[in-house]
C-alpha cells in the first residue's frame, strides 16, 4: 500500500514538472516571447513615460493633490465598500439556504438519523451549482451579469456573490461534515424534531467557523471588487477603467491608493473580528 | 577511569520569575563517568541539563566543559564535538528518512553543499549503516522516521550521536515515553556505547531503579539543591525515601 | 465570562447585519435595476446553457484556448513557487541570528509579501501590459507576483509552526541555520507546501482565464469575443471547458492530498 502512495506522489510531481516544462515551451517556444525584447529601448521609454505619468511628474493637473478628486475617490471608495458587503451578504444568504442539504452526512442521514431518498438528488444538484459557481471567475460572471442589469454596484455585487456562494457553500458544508454527531444523536434520542436538531445541535457548533470563513471571503471579495468594476460594475474599478482609457494616469494612482487602503482595512478588520469571535 | 575533569559546575543559580529553579549548585564530573540525575519532578533536573546544553543561560555561576567555560564554545563545530544531546523522542525530523536523521550527526563537519547533496545522494553512507547496525536498525535505512516506534526512534537518535561522537552526552529523560522493556533496551545501549567510546554521560531519569542499574554515580536533586551525590552502590533505601517524600508527610 | 462571550458574538452578528442593510442603500432601487430587455437576455443566456455550441471548430478552439490558459497558469505558478520559497523562508526569520535581526527580517519580508498580494493579478497584468506591451510574460509575471505573495506568506507561517524540539536537536548536533533549513524545516513542511500549492494552482487557472481582459489570449478571451457577438451558446462551450479544467485540477490535488496525508 505504501509503495503505491509513493508512486502516485512521485508521478504527480513528475507530471507537474512536465507540465511546467511544456508551459514554458508554449510561452517561449511557440509564442516566441523573448525576455530580452521586454527590456528593449522602446519598452524602456514606454515604461518610463507610464511610471512618470503615474507619479504625476511633469504634469500640471495632478489628481492626488486635488481636493475634488479626493472627494470623488472617497465617494467611489464608499461605493466599493458597499458593493463588497452586499456581495458577501448575498452569498451568505444563498449559502445558508443551501448548505444543510449540501453536507454529505445530512444527505446520507447519518447526522439526523432519518433517511429520505430525495436527499441525494438535492445534494447532487446543490453540489453541482457550487462547482459551477466556483469554477467561473468573478470577472466572467460580471461580463454576463452586466448584460442583464444596469451598470452600478448591484451587478458587481451579484457577480461577486455568484462566484463566492459556491466557495462559501463548499467550505461550510465541510464544516458540517466534520462536526461531532454525538450531541445531535443525543438530541434526536431525546425526541427533537429535524428543525430543532439543526437549531440546537448543529448550528451553534458550526456558526463560529462559518463566520470565520465569511470574513475570510469578504477579505478576498474586497480585493476583487476592483476587477468586476472593470466591466462597468461600479466602484473604484469602473473609474479605474475610464481613467485608463483617457490616459489620466495620476487619477489611476489616486484610485490605486484608495484601493490599497481598502484592502488593508479589510485585512485588519477581518483579522480583528476573527479574534473577537474566538 | 581517568582523572580529567570533564564537567565543572561552579555555584550556578537559575531563577524563573520568582521561583528558584537551581540554587548555588556545584559538582564535578570526570571523564568517562556515567552520571544519573534523579529527584522528584520540578527538582531542577531538566533546567540543569538545559544549562549544560546552553539552551539556557545561568543567572550566576560558572559552567566549564573540558576545562573551558561553556560560553567559549561559540563555534558550533567545536561545541558539537564536545557535547551531544538526546531527549524524549521528539528530537528527530519525522518526515525525513532514517538515514538522513542519522547523518544529521555529521552536519557540523559538513559544508552546506555536501549536506544539501546528501539529501539526494546520501554521503558517508557506510558510516551511517555502521551506526545503525550498532543500534540494530540496519534494515530501516530508508524508512520514514515517523513510521518507526518510539523505541526505534530513540535508537535512531543514538545512531545520530554515534555519528556525532561528542565527548559528553547529555540525556534528558531519554526513556520517559517508553515502556519498561524498551527503556532498559535504550539505557543499556546508551551506557554500553558510551563505555565503548569512553564518553561521559549525564542523564536525568525518573526511575531510580534504572539509574542504579546502568549508571555509576547518582546526583539527587531536591528543590534546586543537591540532596546527595554518591556512587550508585552506596545509595541507601532510606535516602531514596527521603528524596521522594512528599512535603505533607514531613 | 461565558455570557460575555455569547454577547460578544451576538453583538458582532448584529453589527454585520446592520452593515449589510446599509450597503443595500447604495443601490438606486426606484429606477429599476434591470435593462429594459434584461429579463429576455437572462432567459436567452439561461436557455443557451443547455444548448452549448458543440461544432468541431468551436471545440478545437476551446481545446487550444484551454491549453493557453493552463500554460500561463502553470508557468505563472512555477515562478510564484520560486518567489514564495525565497521570500517565504526569509519572511519566516529562521535564517536570522539574533532576536532583533530576526524581528526586522520578518517585518520587512512580510511587508514585501503583503504588498505583492494586496494588488490583484489583473491590476498587475495591466501594469505589465502598459509597460511591456502584449506579451505572454505579462500574464506570467502578473500571476507570479500575487500568487508568490500568497504562497510565501503561508510558507512562512508553516515554517514558523514547525515544532522546536527537532530543530534544537539539530542545532545541538552542530548544524548551521541553513543546514537546519534543509534537514529540519523544509522536510517538515514539504507535504503541506505541496498541498497548498496545488490548491492555489486551481485558483491560478481561474485567474489565468481572466487575463484576456487586458488583451492576452486564452479561454476568457474567447468568452469575451462570443459575448460581444451575442453567441451565448459558444460562451457556454468555453465556460464548460473552464469548469472541466478546474474540476480536473481539483480532483488531482484532492487525490494528492489524500495520499500524502497517509
Amino acid at each position: 500500500m505504501r509503495k503505491r502512495t509513493f508512486n502516485f506522489t512521485t508521478l504527480s510531481v513528475l507530471a507537474f514538472f512536465l507540465l511546467i516544462g511544456a508551459s514554458w515551451y508554449q510561452v517561449i517556444g511557440v509564442e516566441k516571447a523573448s525576455l530580452a525584447s521586454l527590456f528593449s529601448n522602446d519598452n524602456l521609454q514606454y515604461a518610463k513615460k507610464f511610471f512618470s505619468g503615474l507619479f504625476g511628474i511633469g504634469q500640471t493637473e495632478v489628481a492626488f493633490f486635488n481636493k475634488d478628486s479626493w472627494s470623488d475617490a472617497f465617494r467611489l471608495t464608499i461605493e466599493t465598500l458597499q458593493m463588497s458587503i452586499m456581495a458577501i451578504g448575498f452569498s451568505t444568504i444563498v449559502m445558508f439556504l443551501t448548505v444543510i442539504p449540501a453536507a454529505r452526512n445530512v444527505a446520507d442521514g447519518s447526522l439526523t438519523l432519518t433517511r429520505k431518498w430525495y436527499r441525494w438528488i438535492v445534494f447532487g444538484l446543490i453540489r453541482i451549482s457550487y462547482i459551477f459557481s466556483r469554477a467561473i471567475p468573478e470577472l466572467l460572471w460580471a461580463m454576463i451579469v452586466i448584460f442583464i442589469f444596469k451598470p452600478g454596484i448591484l451587478p458587481g455585487a451579484i457577480a461577486l456573490a455568484l462566484h463566492n456562494f459556491g466557495i462559501l457553500g463548499k467550505l461550510c458544508a465541510e464544516v458540517i461534515e466534520d462536526s461531532d454527531p454525538r450531541p445531535v444523536r443525543n438530541l434526536a434520542s431525546a425526541g427533537a424534531s429535524r428543525p430543532q436538531l439543526l437549531l440546537y445541535g448543529v448550528l451553534p457548533t458550526v456558526l463560529p467557523k462559518f463566520l470565520t470563513y465569511i470574513l475570510y471571503r469578504w477579505e478576498v471579495i474586497m480585493r476583487t471588487t476592483i476587477v468586476v468594476g472593470f466591466v462597468g460594475a461600479g466602484g473604484l474599478g469602473q473609474q479605474f477603467k475610464l481613467s485608463m482609457s483617457f490616459f489620466h494616469y495620476t487619477e489611476i494612482t489616486l484610485l490605486l491608493i484608495c484601493y490599497l487602503i481598502l484592502v488593508i482595512i479589510a485585512d485588519y478588520i477581518s483579522e480583528k473580528s476573527r479574534f473577537f469571535v474566538k | 577511569m581517568s582523572e580529567q575533569n570533564m564537567i565543572e559546575v561552579n555555584s550556578i543559580e537559575k531563577r524563573y520569575e520568582r521561583k528558584i529553579a537551581l540554587s548555588s549548585l556545584s559538582f564535578v564530573v570526570k571523564k568517562g563517568e556515567l552520571v544519573a540525575l534523579i529527584g522528584p519532578s520540578g527538582a531542577g533536573k531538566t533546567t540543569l541539563l538545559n544549562l549544560l546544553a546552553s539552551l539556557l543561560e545561568p543567572d550566576s555561576g560558572e559552567l566549564k566543559v573540558d576545562g573551558k567555560p561553556l560560553s567559549q564554545y561559540a563555534d558550533r563545530r567545536q561545541r558539537a564535538r564536545k557535547i551531544g544531546l538526546i531527549r524524549q523522542q521528539f528530537d528527530l525530523v519525522g518526515q525525513l528518512a532514517v538515514i538522513h536523521n542519522v547523518l544529521a550527526g555529521r552536519l557540523a563537519e559538513w559544508s552546506l553543499l555536501k549536506s544539501f547533496a546528501s539529501l539526494f545522494i546520501p554521503q558517508e553512507k557506510d558510516k551511517a549503516v555502521d551506526a545503525l547496525k550498532r543500534v540494530g536498525l540496519e534494515d530501516k535505512l530508508y524508512e520514514r522516521t515517523s513510521n518507526l516506534s518510539g523505541g526505534e526512534q530513540q535508537r535512531v537518535a543514538l545512531a545520530r550521536l554515534l555519528m556525532q561522537k561528542p565527548e559528553v552526552i547529555l540525556a534528558d529523560e531519554p526513556v520517559a515515553s517508553l515502556d519498561p522493556a524498551r527503556s532498559e533496551d535504550i539505557l543499556a545501549m546508551l551506557t554500553g556505547l558510551a563505555k565503548q567510546e569512553n564518553q561521559t554521560v549525564v542523564a536525568s531519569l525518573h526511575s531510580v531503579e534504572y539509574a542504579r542499574k546502568y549508571f555509576t554515580r547518582l546526583i539527587a536533586l531536591k528543590n534546586g539543591d543537591i540532596f546527595f551525590d554518591l556512587p550508585s552502590h552506596q545509595v541507601t533505601e532510606q535516602q531514596l525515601q527521603e528524596l521522594y517524600q512528599l512535603k505533607e508527610l514531613n | 465570562m461565558l455570557s460575555f462571550d455569547l454577547h460578544k458574538r451576538k453583538l458582532l452578528t448584529a453589527f454585520l447585519l446592520l452593515l449589510f442593510a446599509w450597503s443595500l442603500f447604495g443601490v438606486n432601487w426606484q429606477e429599476g435595476v434591470l435593462h429594459s430587455s434584461g429579463l429576455g437576455t437572462a432567459m436567452e443566456i439561461f436557455a443557451a446553457m443547455f444548448q452549448p455550441d458543440l461544432s468541431a471548430d468551436i471545440i478545437r478552439l476551446a481545446v487550444h484556448s484551454s491549453w493557453i490558459t493552463l500554460a500561463y497558469a502553470t508557468a505563472g505558478i512555477s515562478l510564484a513557487l520560486i518567489l514564495a520559497l525565497v521570500f517565504g523562508i526569509l519572511a519566516s526569520g529562521v535564517l536570522a541570528g539574533g532576536k532583533g535581526s530576526r524581528k526586522m527580517m520578518k517585518g520587512f519580508f512580510r511587508g514585501v509579501l503583503g504588498f505583492m498580494r494586496a494588488i490583484h493579478e489583473l491590476v498587475w497584468a495591466w501594469l505589465f501590459v502598459a509597460s511591456f506591451g502584449l506579451t505572454p510574460y505579462a500574464a506570467v509575471f502578473a500571476l507570479a507576483i500575487p500568487y508568490g505573495g500568497i504562497l510565501g506568506r503561508i510558507f512562512a507561517d508553516m515554517i514558523n509552526d514547525v515544532p522546536e524540539e527537532p530543530i534544537q536537536a539539530l542545532r545541538a548536533a552542530g548544524a548551521s541555520r541553513l543546514q537546519c533549513l534543509f534537514y529540519g524545516y523544509l522536510p517538515s513542511v514539504k507535504a503541506s507546501m505541496i498541498s497548498y500549492t496545488m490548491y492555489r494552482y486551481e485558483c491560478a487557472v481561474r485567474s489565468s482565464a481572466i487575463m484576456s481582459f487586458v488583451g492576452l489570449g486564452g479561454l476568457g478571451y474567447q468568452i469575451q469575443l462570443s459575448l460581444d457577438d451575442l453567441h451565448y451558446d459558444e460562451v457556454w462551450t468555453f465556460m464548460y471547458f473552464l469548469i472541466l479544467l478546474i474540476i480536473l485540477i481539483d480532483g488531482w490535488s484532492n487525490m494528492l492530498r489524500k495520499r500524502m496525508a497517509l
